[in-house]
């Protein structure tokens, strides 16, 4: 689920700025170690802490708009995804340059035992995971499909140039598109960084995945983005399960591949065609 | 120190040299590249001990294989799904380079080859001989008209598939032309460490390749160059910053992406790429094209339904019909860029309906589209058409966008193209097209509704009230 | 008859028709984006005024917000989005009045209202330019650009697409249509503008046009 996260902030970027944006992965680490900083200093718990998290990544993602994809917007899509590989690597050197490269531990969100439903023995960060995650699906769903803010992002997404033709502010929607994509970026980081620490180097795995979880999908569609999302996650879980984690990544990779071969478009196809 | 850097910066141009070929001339982006320069690395320390300094040849050769045997699958994918599998690629094999450790030596890599391979200011001087040469062929190759096929293939796919360039091969070798370059650097670069470890195959390696390719310059042969000396000589120059040289280096490459957008080479660079006509070959090959009960669906619309009809050579065959009738996908059809589901479509007895496009225009069909390539007058379409020496054209709504004036000059060309030639003309202007054409076919829902010469078919009731707007 | 728009070469009133006229490359989708503020002044028009206002260095979205209405060169539509969609988000009236306005809509345009939740890439090219041209009248522009229109349509839906631009000039709105095919946009506008190399060289009546032996060579830039 926190994948999902990870992969719906990918494609709302993706969609905004028409360019895929390499620096996801290190706003999702970002967001961790931001809650491990913040829970040093103010000691809050996780829970209040999560819209805290959230807003300074939706900040990073407003600065991450400003420099890497605004001022592109104009040129072929790898200008932009080369600049957000330099931010990439920016963010990676500032946090191991003030934080160290030794992981360190995401406070959790709710706290870190268990508990018993119905007879099975639930961790409570697993938990906290699911049901934050869920609730910020369905909650970016209606922004999207049921309101006029996000009905005009779709518009910005599909068509920028005629996006301002109508009235569109468009560098007002993409910075709006970039800040929840970083504060769903941060949410992720925070919720992931509790079970498997925050490390300065993970976010290109964290990005790749998200990657892969919308290119299965469907490129730039949002329902793809999550089957993607949650199909990687599952996909892991059982088959690491069987024959460990180093030779699990690698079959998902085969995977990968292999899907790409029989359906070169991604599992569902692409959303957006072009007629004629 | 200076001879280490010197070569470390050759290594590193040889590197992105081969990466321009994927990425700056077929705009492919590549991200398997560093992992071909790992499997070079390699490839060298394994054989080394056997070898000696032959074991530097085996590296490329190595490298090409890896990616000759990877390429097929992922040669058909589009922009970011062929980012994604060669991303898929080299993670597996990083993967590969870990955790096989009785071949790799997992983490801990190889050592102990370098006593067999050449060293110091020899393997200095090998390095830049490479680097000469490989930047000598790249301008040689890419001045002329391969150049020309290479933008074509950038800028309109479906042009240069219109022209006979099959993409897919070229796809291939450039992905193994440039693998073999990342795979001798990769060699190069085992030599003068003398250690390999899981470290060559990984990301950072590609990072740094196509940040230095962006940084010089992504297609002409000396950005490689420049962007090498910078990604290797900034590092040394913010030493003093101790581990976030990194860091001033990603600031630097962003800097570049955002002033100067043609890379270093560019600031000081004219482009003199002046677009070389391609070759025209003499007309020649078959006298008739023709389809037979030709259909065609989209998901649940029938968008061509049993379509038959023939052009001859000196005939100019007019294309009428609604907007959304099948004008532009029978065309499509016939140039293998949408292949008809049934029903064959020949020149004299050669079949072409299970033919890739490519090989459609090399049987003597050449095509027009409706929108230019940006850059390019309406007419560069004509004059590329013929000048694959097709025996028949297929012009899709050629007098779109023209006045009454240059209606009359196209008329006239095309009378002059029909002497040997044959014309299957799609437009809406039908005054022009009964001043032109011999006959007219119009098409409504997919179907042929009206064949014959242009008066006859301007008379037919279910075409006025189709097409003309005039009640029936 | 109040003028709605001045580029300083010529005006279009409220109520009026104007061809937009020249070939290829004479200028006239750069005329009509610097109307609406995507291009800097080089080439087209020096300074605009809008419904009485000098909007030279607003924006496009500002200047679209007072009134304009653009149904731009192949229609450009948000392929993605579905035929109510795409009129919804191009609407900046407030909700309840954008939602009626979309019924509206939907109703005026049959062809349209059929199939409103169809994805816009699925229309054929004719519903996609009546989609494009209700997309620019949502808001009630006084203000209507509209840049080759008929480009690739049939005879029967470029009918139905000028009687609704006169439908639309009755109500009041100013009607500013670029086209290369003089003698199909002469028969609709009242007065016609011809562009040659970026620049006004004529302006007359619709009528002395279209009886100007002369306009082909002013066109071709003889």
């Amino acid at each position: 689920m926190a994948y999902a996260l990870v992969a719906l902030g990918f494609v709302l970027a993706l969609n905004a700025s028409g360019a895929v944006n390499f620096a996801h992965g290190d706003l999702v680490v970002l967001g961790g170690a931001v809650a491990v900083l913040l829970a040093a200093w103010l000691g809050l718990p996780g829970f209040l802490l999560l819209p805290l998290v959230a807003l300074a990544l939706a900040g990073a993602g407003v600065l991450a708009a400003h420099v890497a994809i605004l001022p592109l917007a104009r040129r072929p899509p790898e200008a932009s995804f080369v600049a957000t590989i330099a931010l990439a690597a920016m963010i990676e050197q500032t946090l191991t340059v003030t934080m160290g490269a030794a992981p360190r531990t995401a406070p959790p969100f709710l706290g870190s035992g268990a508990v018993t439903i119905a007879g099975v023995p639930l961790g409570l960060q697993p938990l906290a995971i699911v049901i934050v995650g869920a609730i910020l699906v369905v909650a970016l769903w209606f922004l999207l499909e049921r309101t006029q803010v996000g009905r005009r992002m779709r518009a910005v997404a599909a068509d920028r140039h005629m996006a301002r033709a109508v009235g569109i502010p468009v560098r007002r929607y993409v910075t709006l598109s970039l800040a929840l994509s970083g504060a769903l970026a941060g949410i992720a980081g925070f919720l992931l960084g509790h079970q498997f620490l925050v490390t300065p180097t993970q976010g290109a795995g964290h990005m790749l995945k998200a990657y892969i979880a919308v290119a299965l999908g469907g490129w730039g569609s949002v329902p793809g983005a999550l089957i993607g999302a949650l199909a990687i996650g599952l996909f892991e879980t059982f088959v690491s399960a069987g024959i460990g984690d180093a030779w699990a990544s690698a079959a998902l990779y085969v995977a990968v591949l292999l899907v790409l071969t029989l359906r070169p478009r991604g599992l569902f196809g692409e959303p957006v065609g072009q007629r004629a | 120190m200076a001879e280490r850097l010197a070569t470390l910066v050759g290594i590193y141009a040889l590197l992105g040299l081969g990466y321009q070929i994927v990425f700056g001339q077929l705009r492919a982006l590549n991200l398997a590249q560093g992992a071909l320069f790992g499997v070079g690395a390699y490839a060298t320390a394994l054989t080394a001990p056997y070898l000696g300094p032959l074991a530097l040849l085996v590296a490329p050769f190595v490298a090409a294989a890896a990616a000759a045997l990877a390429a097929p699958p992922m040669l058909r994918l589009q922009s970011h799904y062929f980012a994604l599998a060669t991303l898929a690629f080299a993670s597996l094999i990083n993967l590969v380079a870990v955790n096989a450790e009785d071949l790799t030596g997992g983490a801990n890599g190889l050592v102990g080859f370098g006593m067999s391979l050449p060293r110091g200011t020899i393997l200095a001087v090998a390095v830049w001989l490479v680097v000469a040469a490989a930047v000598i062929a790249y301008s040689w190759v890419f001045a002329g008209a391969m150049g020309e096929k290479a933008r074509l293939l950038r800028d309109a796919p479906l042009v240069a598939a219109s022209v006979g360039i099959d993409a897919a091969l070229w796809r291939f070798l450039a992905f193994v032309a440039g693998g073999a370059c990342a795979g001798l650097a990769g060699g190069f670069s085992a030599a003068l460490t003398g250690v390999v470890s899981p470290e060559v195959t990984g990301f950072p390696v590609m990072l740094l390749c196509l940040t230095a390719v962006v940084v010089g310059g992504t297609r002409h042969p000396l950005g490689a160059v420049l962007g090498a000396a910078v990604a290797v000589l900034l590092p040394e120059l913010f030493r003093g910053l101790q581990g976030s040289w990194l860091l001033a280096y990603a600031a630097a490459t962003l800097a570049v992406v955002l002033w100067a957008p043609e890379g270093l080479a560019g600031l000081f660079m004219r482009r003199r790429a002046l677009p070389i006509p391609l070759a025209a070959t003499p007309v020649s090959g078959g006298r008739r094209l023709a389809l037979d009960h030709v259909s065609k669906r989209f998901g649940g619309v029938e968008a061509l339904s049993d379509v038959s009809l023939t052009v001859d050579r000196g005939e100019i065959v007019g294309l009428i019909g609604p907007n959304g009738s099948g004008k532009t996908t029978l065309l499509n059809a016939i140039g293998g860029l949408e292949p008809a589901d049934f029903g064959t479509i020949t020149i004299d007895s050669m079949h072409l309906e299970r033919l890739p496009a490519h090989a459609i225009a090399r049987h003597g069909i050449g095509r027009t589209f409706q929108t230019p390539i940006e850059g390019e007058t309406r007419g560069a379409g004509l004059a590329r058409a013929l000048a694959t020496g097709a025996a028949f054209l297929l012009l899709d709504e050629p007098a779109a966008g023209m006045t009454d004036r240059e209606r009359e000059l196209l008329a006239g060309q095309l009378r002059g193209l029909r002497r040997d030639r044959g014309i299957l003309l799609v437009d809406h202007d039908v005054e022009l097209l009964t001043r032109v054409c011999d006959r007219l076919v119009c098409l409504d829902g997919g179907k042929v509704i009206a064949t014959g010469s242009p008066l006859q078919v301007r008379a037919d009731p279910r075409v006025r009230a189709s097409f003309l707007g005039v009640p029936a | 008859m109040s003028i709605v728009l001045d580029t300083g070469d010529f005006s279009v009133a409220a109520g009026e028709i104007v061809a937009l006229l020249g070939a290829n490359g004479a200028g006239k989708t750069t005329t009509i984006e610097s109307i609406l503020g995507f291009r800097g002044g080089f080439r087209g028009p020096r300074a605009i005024r809008l419904f009485g206002e000098d909007v030279t260095s607003l924006p496009v979205e500002r200047r679209v917000a007072l009134g304009i209405g653009y149904v731009p060169e192949r229609r450009r539509l948000f392929a993605s989005l579905t035929v109510a969609e795409n009129l919804e988000a191009s609407s900046r009236l407030p909700a309840a009045q954008r939602r009626r306005r979309v019924h509206e809509m939907l109703a005026a345009f049959p062809m349209l209202g059929e199939r409103p939740d169809a994805r816009a890439w699925l229309l054929s090219g004719g519903q996609q330019q009546m989609l494009a041209l209700a997309r620019a009248l949502m808001d009630r522009p006084r203000l209507l650009l509209l840049d080759e229109p008929t480009l690739g349509l049939a005879p029967v839906v470029v009918a139905d697409l000028f009687a609704r631009l006169r439908a639309a000039a009755a109500e009041g709105t100013a009607v500013l249509l670029s086209e290369q095919r003089a003698s199909l946009a002469l028969g609709i506008a009242s007065r016609g503008v011809v562009l040659n190399r970026g620049r006004v060289v004529r302006l007359a009546s619709a009528r002395e046009l279209a009886n100007d032996p002369h306009l082909a060579d002013l066109m071709a830039g003889g």
